[in-house]
């Protein structure tokens, strides 16, 4: 292991700008129940839409805003070289969509519903459970990344998930947490909803993944 | 647990003014903490996709000054970020940029042989080398005469590391006056100001070395 007394020359990170190319949107999946047009492709689990929408400090819309989500398959594994669980790998699905807000900050994940799994030890988890979630990096004019996680209204493991009840405030932490809507849509999938505040008095918590020496570099 | 970092507010970008979180990032506790940032597959590209000063292979070459940037992408411990993907993007010769947002806000005219985004891989020694135009400088704020000085952004993304940053240009006076280049800490400025080299190919040449937090993981298709 290289000597990391001194810090590394970091490169400064900066904000994605208003001008980040749709075609570099079209060349990462945006719909994770679609590989192509007409291929028959099913990934394990309950087709879920989770739909997030993003507002400034004025509750004005962000539009144009990319979001990158991230998860586990239904089984809880994620496809990641450092993900040794027994879960198995779904060969029809990798987890990982990029997709822009249109003009009124909405942004949809079309995708399946994440299993619960174990930390990774390696993480010094020391076994705990995580709870169903999505992790979000988001990038948008005047901001720099922004990294969280979003849970589900309707599953009780959030009672005890380690990055959840980290942080104390109840109504803080019902701000990660998407609403199931009674009136679902396309075919039998769950839809989810949740504001993301980016800056206000009811803002959405985000997390510091510049990890202090010796913890290993994480993802939020 | 203390709070994380705090995130500053670009001085004079309203943007940055309504977005920007107010309140401390919170920390990732031991518990919750795992390795993970995502490894995802990524699509293969096409030849010519690292060259935006034509928009295709063989095409005319866009106006202005064609430039090459070359560097290596490196991780926390300073071992290459192999084959790992480069989104990079950039406004043209006028300063001018192609996206469709550009069209209501900037008088600059659009270059017909330049869309100015390309893609492009790292190869097993994190080294990667692209060609474009040098952009131009724009106004981001007529009425307090705020200009953005010529710049590229980059965007890496894959391997377990994230990043997107903007490479600015030396010896230009308007990064001094530049509130988004000032935002970085002074220390780590130079950093984000691409190096002139030697030339290989007769293009004026940049090196831009890109250093990020996390640790690069063999790619789900190489392992």
């Amino acid at each position: 292991m290289p000597n990391r007394s001194a810090a590394p020359p970091f490169t400064a990170e900066a904000t994605i700008g208003p001008f980040y190319p749709g075609a570099f949107l079209a060349h990462i999946p945006q719909d994770l129940w679609t590989v192509a047009p007409l291929v028959a492709h099913h990934p394990a689990g309950q087709p879920i839409v989770f739909v997030a929408r993003f507002v400034d400090s004025l509750k004005r819309p962000v539009p144009s805003l990319v979001v990158e989500f991230w998860q586990a398959n239904a089984y809880g594994r994620y496809r990641h070289p450092l993900d040794r669980s027994d879960a198995p790998l779904d060969p029809q699905f990798d987890g990982f969509a990029r997709v822009r807000t249109s003009d009124d900050g909405v942004a949809r994940l079309v995708t399946i519903k994440p299993g619960a799994h174990p930390v990774n030890s390696d993480g010094g988890g020391g076994g705990a459970i995580r709870a169903p979630h999505l992790r979000l990096t988001i990038f948008a004019s005047g901001i720099d990344r922004l990294v969280t996680q979003v849970f589900f209204d309707d599953e009780p493991l959030n009672q005890s998930d380690p990055l959840l009840q980290s942080i104390a405030d109840a109504r803080v932490r019902d701000r990660l947490i998407a609403r199931r809507q009674t009136e679902s849509g396309e075919d039998d999938a769950i839809e989810y909803q949740l504001a993301i505040v980016l800056r206000g008095d009811d803002e959405t918590p985000f997390f510091d993944d510049w990890q202090p020496s010796g913890g290993g570099p994480s993802g939020a | 647990m203390s709070p994380g970092r705090f995130l500053p507010v670009v001085v004079n970008d309203r943007e940055s003014e309504r977005r920007t979180p107010a309140k401390p990032l919170y920390r990732i506790p031991d518990a919750a903490r795992d390795p993970f940032t995502p490894c995802p597959p990524l699509p293969p590209l096409r030849a010519g996709e690292n060259d935006l000063t034509r928009l295709a292979p063989g095409r005319p070459q866009a106006g202005g000054e064609a430039i090459a940037i070359t560097g290596r992408v490196l991780d926390e411990d300073l071992q290459p970020v192999r084959r790992t993907l480069i989104e990079v993007w950039g406004a043209n010769a006028r300063g001018r940029y192609s996206h469709v947002i550009d069209a209501g806000r900037n008088d600059a005219p659009l270059d017909p042989n330049f869309y100015g985004f390309g893609r492009l891989l790292t190869d097993d020694d994190g080294r990667y080398h692209l060609r474009t135009i040098k952009p131009g400088a724009y106004i981001a704020r007529k009425d307090i005469g705020w200009w953005r000085p010529p710049h590229v952004h980059f965007s890496i993304v894959g391997s377990g590391v994230r990043l997107v940053t903007q490479m600015y240009f030396p010896e230009e006076p308007l990064n001094e006056k530049d509130y988004i280049f000032l935002i970085v800490p002074e220390t780590d400025r130079s950093r984000v100001i691409g190096q002139p080299i030697a030339s290989a190919d007769g293009d004026r040449s940049f090196r831009f070395d890109i250093v990020i937090r996390g640790r690069c993981q063999t790619p789900p298709d190489l392992d």
